[in-house]
C-alpha cells in the first residue's frame, strides 16, 4: 500500500471551558492518498475547519485544547514532531487556501513582498529578482495576464477573484504535497468561484498535489473531488467515491444534505431537523470504485 | 503625495497646523539666524534694557535682566522640540513593543505587561513625573526620563487594542500557517498595520509632551536657568503680573501655538493615513 499524504485516525478533540469541556470531534478517521482530491463536507459547526487546523498543527499548542488520536503526514506522526519541525513542514510541504482571499493577504505589503516571503520558506537566501522570475510563470498559470502589475500592487488594489488566484499561486508555488482548502472562494461570487475552482483543479493536477477540500457546498464538491467524507457534529457519517455517494447516499444526514441543495427551479429550502436521532445512524462506507486502490 | 497635499489644502485647519508647525520647527532649527539676539539664550545681562515692554528691536519686550524675550522663546522651542522628540523616541518603541507582545501572545505575558501598564496609567501623569523629578536632579536629561516613564503606557494601550483586532485577520493566520515565527508575525505582519495610528498619536503627543514639560518647569522641576524654557519663563513672569504682562503672555502664547499646531497637524495626519485604503 502506498504511503498516504494524510492519514487521520480516531482524532478526538475537545475545548476545555471553565466549568465543562465541549467535545468537538468524536473520533474522526480519514485519509488522503497522494494526488487525490478529497472533500470534507458538512454544515457549519460540524467540525470541518477544526479538523483542518488540527492537521496544520495550529491547535496543539493551545492550552484549552485536549486532543487524542493520530495525524500522520506522509507517514510521520505530527504529534511526535517538535513544533519547529511542524513549522518547517507548513508552507513548504503543507499549504493552505482560505475562505476570504482579501483578508488573507497583509494590506500593507505589495504582492511581490508577500510572495517573496513564501518563497523564502523554501530557500531562505532567494533574492527578490529570482523570486519574481519564479513567480511570473506561476501567475500566468493562474490566468493573471499582467504579472508585473499584480506584483507591484497592494491586495486592496486587486479584485477578490484576483486575490484568490494570487492566494492559489502562493499556496502552490513551493510544490506542497498536500493542500488544504478551507471553503475557498466562499467570499466570492458564484461565477468567479467556479472559475477559480477550475483553475485550482488544473493546477493541483499539474503539480501532483493532494487536496483536502473543506466545504459545505455539495455542488462544488461534486465537481472537484474524487472522494467525499460527510461530517456531522464531529463524526464522519458517510464516506466513499464522489459518484457513489451522490448516486446512492446511504446515511440519512447525507440525504438531508443533498435535499437541501438549492435548486434553480425554485421551491423552498427543505427543513433539516437540528438533531434527529436518525443522524446518529452508523457510518456508511461505500466501496472504492474499481481500479482505485 | 499629491493626495496628501490635496487633503491638507482642502481643510483650513490642516493648513493652519502645517503653517504653525512649519514656523515652530524652522525657527527652532535656525534659531541662531532668525533671532535678533541669539546670545541672549544664555547668561547675558543688559542693565540698559531691564524689563522693557514690547518695542523695536525687542518685539516681545525684555525680561528682568534685559534679555530679548523673542530670542529666548525661539531658543526655548528648540529645547522643547528636542525634549519632545527624545521622549517619543524612548517611549514609543517601549510602549509599542509591550503592547504588541501582550496583544499577540496573550496569556501570562499579557497579564504581566498590561497590568504593569495599568499601574503606570493609574498614577496621575504630572504627579508621577513630579515625583521622579523630585527624587532626581532637575536637569533636561532627567526631565526627559520622567516624561518618558509616564508616556509609554499610552502607547502600549493603543497598540494592544489594535493588535487584538488585527490578530484575528486572515493574513495573521496565513502567516502562522506558512510557518512564520512569532517575532516575524508581530513585527513584520501586525506592526506595519499599526503605524497609521502610532504616527498620528505621536504627532498629537509632541504638543502634549511640550505642555507637560512646560508644566514641570513651571513648577520648578524642569530645565533650570539660564537655559530658556517656556514653562519656567511663564512661572517667573507670573510674579510680575499684571504690570509686566509680556513676561507671561508671550511664552504662554508660544506654548499655545506649539500645542495647537501639533494637534491640528495630528488631525490632518489622521485623515491622510486613515483613509489610505
Amino acid at each position: 500500500m502506498t504511503r498516504m499524504a494524510l492519514e487521520i485516525s480516531d482524532l478526538r478533540l475537545s475545548f476545555e471551558g471553565i466549568t465543562e469541556t465541549t467535545e468537538v470531534l468524536h473520533g474522526i478517521s480519514l485519509s488522503v492518498a497522494p494526488e487525490e482530491r478529497v472533500a470534507l463536507v458538512g454544515e457549519s459547526g460540524s467540525g470541518k475547519s477544526v479538523t483542518a487546523r488540527a492537521v496544520l498543527g495550529l491547535l496543539q499548542s493551545q492550552k484549552r485544547v485536549r486532543m487524542s488520536g493520530r495525524i500522520e503526514f506522509e507517514g510521520q506522526d505530527l504529534a511526535a514532531m517538535t513544533s519547529r519541525q511542524r513549522q518547517a513542514l507548513r508552507g513548504s510541504r503543507l499549504s493552505m487556501i482560505f475562505q476570504d482571499p482579501v483578508s488573507s493577504l497583509n494590506p500593507v505589503y505589495r504582492i511581490q513582498t508577500q510572495f517573496h516571503e513564501v518563497l523564502k520558506r523554501d530557500d531562505p537566501s532567494i533574492s527578490l529578482e529570482d523570486a519574481k522570475r519564479r513567480i511570473r510563470p506561476m501567475l500566468s498559470e493562474v490566468s493573471i495576464a499582467e504579472p508585473d502589475r499584480v506584483l507591484e500592487s497592494f491586495p486592496f488594489q486587486l479584485s477578490g477573484g484576483m486575490n484568490q488566484r494570487v492566494m492559489i499561486a502562493m499556496a502552490l508555488i513551493n510544490e506542497p504535497s498536500l493542500l488544504i482548502a478551507d471553503e475557498p472562494g466562499t467570499a466570492l461570487d458564484v461565477t468567479v468561484q467556479d472559475q477559480t475552482l477550475r483553475l485550482m483543479r488544473r493546477l493541483v493536477e499539474r503539480r501532483r498535489a493532494a487536496v483536502l477540500f473543506i466545504s459545505h457546498n455539495l455542488g462544488i464538491v461534486r465537481e472537484f473531488s474524487d472522494r467525499i467524507y460527510v461530517i456531522h457534529t464531529g463524526r464522519i457519517v458517510e464516506e466513499g467515491p464522489t459518484d457513489a455517494v451522490f448516486a446512492n447516499p446511504g446515511h440519512p444526514y447525507t440525504r438531508a444534505l443533498l435535499a437541501a441543495v438549492p435548486r434553480i427551479t425554485g421551491g423552498d429550502i427543505p427543513e433539516i431537523d437540528e438533531n434527529p436521532s436518525a443522524y446518529e445512524a452508523p457510518r456508511v462506507v461505500h466501496a472504492p470504485a474499481a481500479g482505485v486502490a | 503625495m499629491t493626495r496628501t497635499v490635496r487633503i491638507i489644502l482642502s481643510s483650513p485647519l490642516s493648513i493652519t497646523g502645517v503653517l504653525l508647525i512649519g514656523f515652530v520647527v524652522l525657527s527652532a532649527v535656525f534659531a541662531d539666524l532668525v533671532t535678533p539676539f541669539p546670545e541672549h539664550s544664555g547668561t547675558v545681562v543688559d542693565f540698559a534694557k531691564l524689563n522693557q515692554p514690547p518695542q523695536w528691536p525687542n518685539i516681545m519686550g525684555t525680561d528682568l535682566v534685559g534679555r530679548d524675550l523673542f530670542s529666548r522663546i525661539i531658543f526655548a522651542y528648540r529645547i522643547s522640540l528636542v525634549l519632545g522628540v527624545v521622549v517619543l523616541v524612548l517611549a514609543v518603541p517601549t510602549g509599542v513593543t509591550i503592547g504588541l507582545v501582550a496583544g499577540y501572545l496573550g496569556g501570562w505575558p499579557r497579564f504581566v505587561l498590561m497590568r504593569t501598564t495599568d499601574v503606570f496609567l493609574s498614577i496621575p501623569p504630572l504627579v508621577l513625573a513630579m515625583s521622579i523629578m523630585g527624587v532626581l536632579e532637575p536637569t533636561l536629561m532627567n526631565g526627559m526620563i520622567a516624561v518618558t516613564v509616564m508616556w509609554w503606557p499610552w502607547y502600549s494601550r493603543l497598540v494592544y487594542n489594535i493588535v487584538l483586532a488585527e490578530r484575528e485577520e486572515g493574513y495573521v493566520l496565513a502567516a502562522e500557517i506558512i510557518g512564520a515565527s512569532r517575532l516575524h508575525i508581530m513585527f513584520r505582519e501586525i506592526l506595519p498595520n499599526c503605524f497609521p495610528a502610532i504616527i498620528t498619536k505621536m504627532t498629537l503627543d509632541l504638543g502634549f509632551v511640550i505642555l507637560i514639560a512646560s508644566s514641570l518647569s513651571f513648577l520648578g522641576l524642569g530645565v533650570q536657568p539660564p537655559t530658556p524654557d517656556l514653562g519656567s519663563m511663564v512661572a517667573e513672569g507670573a510674579k510680575y503680573l499684571p504690570d509686566s504682562w509680556w513676561l507671561t503672555v508671550f511664552p504662554g502664547l508660544a506654548i499655545l501655538i506649539a500645542v495647537f499646531g501639533f494637534n491640528l497637524l495630528g488631525d490632518a495626519l489622521r485623515d491622510i493615513l486613515g483613509n489610505e485604503q
